[in-house]
């Protein structure tokens, strides 16, 4: 092994401020779904006060877990990685403190309007039309950011993880951009540009690949960088992760009609997107088994490290949600699970068990390292929390699966003389212990995200400015 | 229409894939995957035990004062 000094120290500020953000905003975004999943099981919930009703709270509960807590985490990741694979320091402090107080005043901005009744009506992009722009705004300083940085890196290769940051950071830019042109009439009023059936398909060719890009793409770099890190070992198959990137992104942009089926979208179109549903397994298994390969001969390594747990139980639960995924986007399997509570447990699956499971195994291996600690806190609060968060998955998206097979299918059953045997009310009935499952399922997981929050705060109290100050050098 | 629609994606990821491993060799692959521990010697001391490849890792620079500080 050669050794060489080189460099300047690492921009690690802007890094601790998105971690404490990601789990500030984990514990508000969660709090706000199990308070939603609440009013499922006790409509008193809702406290008979607009504000509060599930209509505007669901929408705040996405967008500041999507927004909130999972771009908090990318940015404080990619951020992170990229100057430690590239060996330089951040391009710009000033653009990199812009970003973070940027997407911030981003999420502000949603925590504020969208309890007010101010929303696009399009899910996962509801903010409406200045806050959008803003947030665009913000996002094009972090690509300039982040392709600088790239560009002025001091090793000769890109690491595959970087590939990954900078397609979701491109995609995400000409998704958030297509899908919120529209003509404003007010601050906080618009009206989409797009009609009828081709409104429905750019708003779902942005759903989805809010799903494919925002919650998978950039956290695939995530997993390249930090499972190989906290294993000690490179990953798998460096050929495969090549053509991983390749495959995911050619396939994950023509898979959004797959939520319009037996819609007014063209038959072609849903047939398309049911197709390049199902060849998306492929890409997405290869990557799961690349980065599960990774821990060949080093498995015991999961008696004793928590952090290894969540990166494992991640890609775990992303091989099992990019399965599901697949399964529902067919035609015949759709025709049942479509707007059932299954639709949830898919989704939640991959949220809880995919994304928030690797940030947390994320985060873990990050806050020793930027704030200047040799290790967290508390091992054993952190396998406290993946106990939790686990048990409160699977309650989760077992009590949604339930609770969807049992709607799709009395929703369809009919009597002799064609007439529905089932009431909505009945069927709403047959879902309320789902329901009561699912809110202790969101409280488990929850009580894991505090503990997370105790966890860290008790690590960054006690933060040592000298040994982060050499973590800090290009080493 | 779907047929060419899906012929032009495995074309695209065909180019794709060829393009980008033009001039890699195994071992230059190999590098590259080794890229995580690159900066961090005392990691990269751990990886070349447990798998006995060769890591071309840097040593830490001495802190300047200034450079980094613990604010949020």
């Amino acid at each position: 092994m050669s050794t060489a000094t080189i460099g300047q120290a690492y921009n690690y500020k802007v890094v601790r401020q998105f971690v404490i953000a990601t789990v500030f905003w984990g514990v508000v975004g969660m709090a706000m779904g199990v308070w939603i999943a609440s009013q499922l099981v006790w409509p008193e919930m809702n406290l008979d006060l607009p504000w509060t009703t599930f209509g505007r709270l669901r929408p705040l509960h996405t967008s500041l877990v999507i927004f909130g807590f999972a771009g908090s985490a990318q940015f404080a990741a990619s951020y992170y990685a990229v100057q430690r694979t590239c060996q330089v320091r951040l391009y710009s402090d000033k653009l990199a403190a812009f970003t973070f107080w940027g997407w911030q005043s981003v999420i502000v901005i949603m925590f504020i309007t969208l309890p007010l009744g101010f929303t696009t009506t399009k899910e996962y992009a509801e903010i409406e039309f200045s806050g959008a722009v803003w947030m665009a705004v913000v996002w094009v300083a972090y690509a300039v950011v982040f392709f600088t940085t790239v560009v002025q890196r001091k090793t000769k290769h890109i690491y595959v993880g970087n590939w990954f940051f900078g397609a979701f950071i491109l995609v995400i830019a000409m998704l958030h951009v297509v899908n919120h042109l529209s003509i404003p009439v007010d601050w906080f009023k618009s009206y989409p540009v797009y009609s009828g059936a081709t409104d429905a398909m750019v708003q779902w060719w942005y759903g989805h690949n809010a799903v494919g890009f925002f919650l998978t793409t950039g956290f695939l770099g995530m997993m390249y960088y930090f499972v190989p890190k906290q294993v000690n070992r490179p990953v798998y198959s460096y050929r495969l992760s090549i053509v991983h990137f390749w495959a995911l992104i050619t396939l994950y942009i023509w898979a959004g009609p797959h939520h319009l089926h037996y819609t007014a979208l063209p038959d072609w179109a849903q047939s398309l997107g049911m197709a390049m549903s199902l060849i998306l397994l492929a890409p997405s298994w290869g990557g799961m088994i690349n980065g599960m390969m990774t821990l060949s001969g080093a498995w015991h390594q999961l008696r004793t490290d928590p952090i290894l747990r969540f990166l494992v139980l991640s890609l775990a639960f992303y091989g099992m949600s990019t399965f599901e995924g697949p399964m529902m986007a067919i035609k015949t399997v759709n025709a049942l699970s479509h707007y059932t509570d299954w639709t949830i447990g898919h989704v939640h699956a991959g949220a809880l068990g995919w994304v928030a499971m690797i940030t947390f195994g994320a985060t873990y291996h990050m806050v020793p390292k930027v704030f200047g600690r040799e290790r967290m806190h508390s091992t054993p609060l952190i396998n406290l929390h993946f106990w939790l968060a686990t048990i409160g998955t699977v309650l989760y998206i077992a009590s949604m699966w339930v609770n969807g097979i049992t709607q799709g299918l009395m929703w369809r059953a009919i009597n002799e003389d064609g007439t529905l045997t089932y009431s909505f009310v009945e069927a709403l009935q047959a879902s309320h212990p789902g329901f009561i499952v699912r809110f202790a399922g969101g409280v488990f997981f929850l009580s894991g995200m505090l503990l997370m929050a105790y966890n860290v705060w008790r690590t960054v109290r006690v933060a040592d400015v000298a040994l982060a100050h050499r973590d800090a050098q290009i080493a | 229409m779907e047929m060419f629609l899906n012929g032009l994606g495995v074309v695209f990821l065909w180019l794709a894939v060829e393009y980008c491993l033009r001039h890699e060799t195994a071992q230059s692959l190999e590098d590259a995957s080794l890229t995580p521990f690159a900066d961090d010697p005392e990691v990269a001391r751990r990886v070349e035990l447990e798998t006995g490849k060769t890591v071309n890792a840097v040593a830490p620079e001495e802190a300047r004062p200034g450079w980094v500080n613990l604010e949020m």
